[in-house]
């Protein structure tokens, strides 16, 4: 092999060069390759943050498995449960493999968590009261998730496009889990259309804010224009919203639901709808575990942790002397 | 920290195949202490609804696996037609000529069946 060709003794600038060349030609970039700076820890943060919130997410859905309504309604929400903390497991490595280089690992990203440097998904911080936000999370939640996930099928990185594409698979059985849920509760009676009507109007808001703000002048920050520049993601957060409208609230609407903003409309001529802003101060405080549930849910999963850690001392493979 | 937890994790890799005719296929990793949970893991992370009818597990660290630099060695370049059927297309013209249909592989193939 010529020496003088071989990666290593190429410049950091050439590296890029060659990287984003990579790129720019759609070819897929491995967990060990050569990569900017910036592009780790901009998966890092993405990845990390999109597996929790997957495991968190599996908490508020988890306390209907014992309160469905019937044998069926049970299964179905507990396989959901299941593939949730299935698709934390598959995203957690991911981003472990691209920590390796700091010599961190899932311990750290536990720790993380309880301690709040690592956030999760504005959604799982709030409660979920009723069985139509049990049907609403899986139809609305899961439908903006979607939204998200199927954007990034094709990024750059090929670890976390291959864990996507067995994500999405699932997310479509998600998706219609939900809507069986609400379609049964909106042929119901009035008492059961209300029920989802409440859900809707109780969240509404922590939909819009599902997608992000629509630029870092909103709330500070916004990794969005590094995500598209290095191909994890093609839309931005207002297309991605814009895009969920489009989709849902035709059948929103269709279900006799009503979208609790009066001033929702489409904008023919601008092709955009026009919506209510949610507050984004309280998005920022939310996200940052000051939202209704964060402490129960963040408690919930330490106290997990804690009373099974007997569990990982004694399968440890540093523990086989004693 | 919990220093107890640092050597729990172990990185395996998992391959499956849905019935005993199809090969082995990469699924994806894990985390697990040992093997035995690394192969139920594996059953819970991934083989939740499809079929399957055999695993491996396979500790990362004995697979070797190319580098950058070697992956991007084995694009293949587009002069193998002396190694393909397509190099030899023109035997069927000249089959032609002498009245004969050429042996193609799918004539070939063919000679291991039963009918």
């Amino acid at each position: 092999m010529d020496v003088l060709t071989s990666f290593e003794r190429l410049s950091d600038e050439e590296k890029y060069e060659h990287f984003m060349k990579r790129i720019e030609a759609g070819e897929k970039i491995e967990a060990d390759d050569w990569m900017p700076e910036e592009y780790r820890q901009t998966l890092i943060k993405l990845i990390s943050m999109h597996g929790i919130s997957e495991i968190m997410g599996a908490l508020p859905e988890k306390e209907w498995v014992p309160k469905a309504p019937t044998l069926r309604r049970k299964l179905g929400i507990m396989a959901k449960v299941q593939d949730e903390m299935g698709h934390g497991q598959l995203l957690l490595r991911v981003a472990e493999d691209l920590m390796k280089p700091y010599g961190r690992n899932r311990e750290d990203i536990m720790q993380d968590l309880f301690t709040g440097r690592l956030k999760f998904h504005n959604v799982f911080h709030m409660p979920a009261p009723t069985w139509g936000d049990a049907g609403l999370i899986g139809w609305l939640v899961d439908g903006a998730a979607i939204m998200t996930q199927t954007n990034m099928l094709k990024a750059s990185y090929g670890p976390y496009a291959r864990a996507l594409q067995r994500i999405c698979a699932e997310e479509v059985f998600h998706a219609q889990h939900g809507e069986a849920i609400i379609m049964a509760l909106a042929e119901g009676t009035e008492e059961q259309k209300a029920l989802i009507q409440d859900s809707l109007n109780r969240w509404w808001d922590s939909l819009l804010m599902f997608f992000g703000p629509a630029s870092a002048d909103t709330t500070g920050s916004s990794k969005q224009d590094i995500t598209v520049k290095y191909k994890i993601r093609s839309k931005t957060n207002e297309q991605l919203r814009q895009d969920f409208f489009s989709k849902y609230v035709p059948r929103i609407l269709s279900l006799g639901l009503e979208i609790p903003d009066e001033t929702m409309h489409y904008d023919k001529e601008n092709e955009t709808w026009v919506y209510q802003q949610p507050d984004w101060n309280e998005f920022k405080n939310i996200v940052k575990n000051n939202g209704p549930k964060s402490k129960d849910r963040l408690d919930l999963r330490k106290n997990a942790y804690d009373q099974n850690a007997w569990v990982r001392k004694a399968l440890s493979p540093d523990n086989q002397a004693i | 920290m919990d220093e107890t937890g640092k050597g729990f994790y172990q990185e395996f890799e998992v391959f499956s195949k849905r019935t005993f005719k199809s090969p082995f296929q990469h699924q994806f990793s894990l985390l697990a202490p040992n093997e035995e949970l690394a192969i139920v893991m594996a059953q819970e992370n991934f083989m939740r609804r499809e079929p399957v009818a055999d695993i491996w597990v396979v500790k990362r660290s004995d697979i070797r696996m190319l580098d950058q630099e070697e992956r991007e060695g084995l694009q293949r370049l587009d002069n193998k037609d002396y190694r393909n059927t397509k190099g030899y297309g023109y035997l069927k013209k000249k089959w032609r000529d002498y009245e004969q249909n050429m042996l193609d592989e799918k004539e070939i193939l063919s000679w291991g069946g039963d009918d």
